[in-house]
């Protein structure tokens, strides 16, 4: 053969087999693009937290407590003791008890009697149990009043505990968002009364403590629940 | 461009046998040896061909990296991925997805030395015009062997085994076109009557490298879905001032990244950002999404543990943010195995690198901040990965954040609205 023609094919088959392979290689791509384009996504979407303690009974008691208490629509109206008894529609313990996931969670700031001041201790816990938001979309403020003097009074007393708690979070956060995501209620000595189990929850004085002390307080968490 | 035998004297190149030897079958030898190792480095160069355009199609492929070519595939991080996803791998970048790879060129030019040198290998009338002209050709891949892998050592700072053996190969299909042209007959040599078509086999050159452009420009792989992006940024307002504004040229177009600071992927993200000057074309706003189960609800387990430190210290100083940043992408193993151990101690260190984080950090307003980024992320609907990139409200696919970023993050730049059909 002569060296013209020998090159000739020696270029020719040089340049034609890259290119074929490329050809493949590409048409391959093609292929699992293509493929791959209806393919569903397997990676989680961001979203709030759901705890697994965040059963349906609980999250319908606390849209209801939340709806009726302004929480859902306004935000931070707050709801007086009648008014959580009639939506909860539980007995007192029984809305106690749904509030036992949180144990690791809550906090409660004890109060003075005849005192709605938080004390440095109380200030410290507010500022803690806000600060551990998480995935959490509401915190609930739970202020009651121990059973010694006035119903009324009572009442009064837990209302201006749970305000403590919100004037100083806005104080000291001044979060746009505080008002959407902060749910007041005040039960004062009427509904939910704290029993004295409660005295071994994290607390905000180390002092001994009673079936009274503990309910001149607010009870403070985070609801990780999808409401 | 001719050499004489005087030149030969003086490269030392000549052969006291040469007059013995017609026909110049040492020569032939020596060519067919070129040959073979132009061929070998056509298959090194072809291997990595083919794992570049398998990711062609967006998804998440094992790579060769091996001094074996074939051998070795490997999923996760290596000198090949991370020389690979870099932007030295291919020209081109921001006018198609991926760009055109350098080694479909190098492809090319192995397969025209080994054409050549069997060409010359077979000739009856070898003549050391022509070994000289190989001897030239080869050198065309030692220069370009020499330009990357200096690139590679000092800039991308990853050597790819494939690479170390495109660069082997190539010189030594110089060193043995040399020793062919030093044993050519040099009687048949720069006085023969017939004239070397130098042109011509240059032309054949540049031939092999179009035709092989021109196949991979044709037929690559192109989704109108890289220019449409992948979704919109639903709440893109910052009430709670929890993004950071990394700042940009004036006038550029508005972005948006959503980082982990000890996330490898990002921190490489963030590294082709910088060499493609992609930096330059964007305003770049930083949201923190650590994947760190402390602070981190959306992770059952701590991807990158420390993140949530990090990224609280960049939100307490603001000011030192990216150099916060800089600091974590630069040590991200180091704070990782840190924060593992003992994340006070990385608090700690924090604190005495960067003391305008003092007082703050660890503080509950620290921690709120970093709820706050993650919560931006949930109101967004953002999938739970880092890195995440938004060029205006427009989310780029997270298949085009590493090969097709320059084109895709070009071309949304240059078309704000949904880009045309049928563009590449």
């Amino acid at each position: 053969m002569k060296d013209e023609g020998r090159a000739l094919i020696l270029t020719a088959v040089g340049l034609l087999l890259p290119a074929v392979c490329t050809m493949y290689w590409l048409g391959a791509a093609k292929k699992s693009l293509a493929e791959s384009k209806g393919a569903a996504s397997d990676v989680a979407i961001a979203t709030a937290s759901d705890d697994t303690y965040c059963t349906p009974a609980l999250k319908q008691i606390l849209r209801r407590v939340a709806g009726a208490c302004g929480l859902l629509q306004e935000g931070g109206r707050g709801c007086k003791p009648g008014d959580a008894k009639s939506v909860a529609a539980l007995s007192g313990d029984d809305f106690n008890a749904l509030f036992n996931p949180l144990a690791h969670r809550a906090k409660l700031v004890q109060f003075d009697v005849d005192n709605t001041e938080l004390d440095p201790g109380g200030q410290s816990a507010v500022e803690q149990a806000w600060g551990d938001q998480r995935g959490a979309s509401f915190f609930f403020v739970v202020a009651r009043a121990s059973s010694d003097g006035d119903p009324v009074k009572n009442q009064e007393l837990s209302q201006a505990r749970a305000q403590a708690v919100l004037n100083h979070l806005q104080q000291k956060f001044n979060d746009p968002e505080l008002k959407q995501e902060v749910g007041l209620l005040w039960l004062g000595e009427e509904y939910a009364q704290l029993g004295e189990e409660f005295c071994t929850w994290q607390r905000s004085r180390d002092a001994a403590c009673t079936v009274k002390d503990i309910n001149r307080s607010a009870f403070i968490a985070w609801i990780d629940c999808a409401i | 461009m001719s050499l004489d035998d005087d030149d030969d004297d003086r490269l030392g190149l000549r052969d006291d046998d040469d007059d013995d030897d017609k026909g110049s079958p040492k020569a032939r030898l020596w060519l067919f040896l070129t040959a073979g190792v132009a061929a070998l480095g056509a298959v090194f160069a072809a291997v990595s061909t083919s794992d570049f355009i398998e990711h062609l199609d967006r998804q998440v492929h094992s790579i060769h990296c091996s001094f074996i070519p074939g051998a070795g595939q490997q999923i996760g991080e290596s000198g090949c991925r991370t020389v690979m996803m870099s932007p030295y791998s291919s020209v081109l970048r921001s006018s198609m997805w991926g760009g055109l790879p350098i080694s479909l060129l190098a492809f090319a030019v192995f397969a025209y030395l080994a054409v050549r040198a069997l060409d010359f290998a077979l000739r009856k009338d070898l003549a050391k015009r022509d070994t000289l002209y190989l001897v030239a050709a080869t050198l065309l891949p030692v220069l370009m062997s020499a330009i990357y892998g200096y690139i590679a050592m000092s800039v991308i700072g990853a050597v790819c085994k494939l690479c170390v053996g495109v660069y082997l190969t190539s010189i030594g299909s110089f060193v043995l076109a040399l020793i062919a042209h030093s044993q050519a007959d040099k009687k048949v040599g720069y006085n023969a009557p017939r004239s070397p078509p130098y042109v011509r086999w240059f032309a054949e050159g540049v031939v092999f490298v179009a035709v092989l452009a021109l196949v991979y420009v044709g037929f690559a792989p192109t989704s109108e879905k890289s220019l449409e992006g992948c979704g919109n940024l639903a709440k893109k307002d910052d009430p709670n001032q929890i993004m950071l504004h990394f700042g940009g040229p004036a006038g550029a177009v508005k972005s948006v990244a959503v980082l982990d600071p000890l996330c490898p992927a990002c921190k490489a993200f963030d590294n082709r950002m910088k060499t493609s000057e992609l930096d330059k074309k964007l305003s770049q706003d930083i949201v923190l999404f650590p994947l760190d189960k402390t602070c981190n609800w959306n992770v059952k387990e701590s991807l990158h543990p420390g993140a949530c430190a990090v990224a609280e210290a960049m939100l307490c100083d603001r000011d030192n943010a990216k150099k916060i940043l800089d600091y974590a992408f630069a040590r991200q193993e180091e704070l990782i195995a840190e924060a593992k151990a003992d994340e006070s101690k990385l608090r700690d260190r924090l604190t005495r690198e960067f003391p305008g984080v003092k007082g703050c950090l660890g503080t509950a307003q620290a921690r709120l901040k970093v709820t706050k980024s993650l919560k931006w992320a949930v109101s967004n609907a953002l999938p739970v990965l880092t890195p995440q990139l938004f060029i205006g409200d427009r989310r780029v696919c997270d298949e085009d954040t590493d090969l097709g970023l320059e084109y895709t993050v070009t071309a949304m730049v240059e078309h704000p609205a949904p880009a045309t059909k049928g563009k590449r």
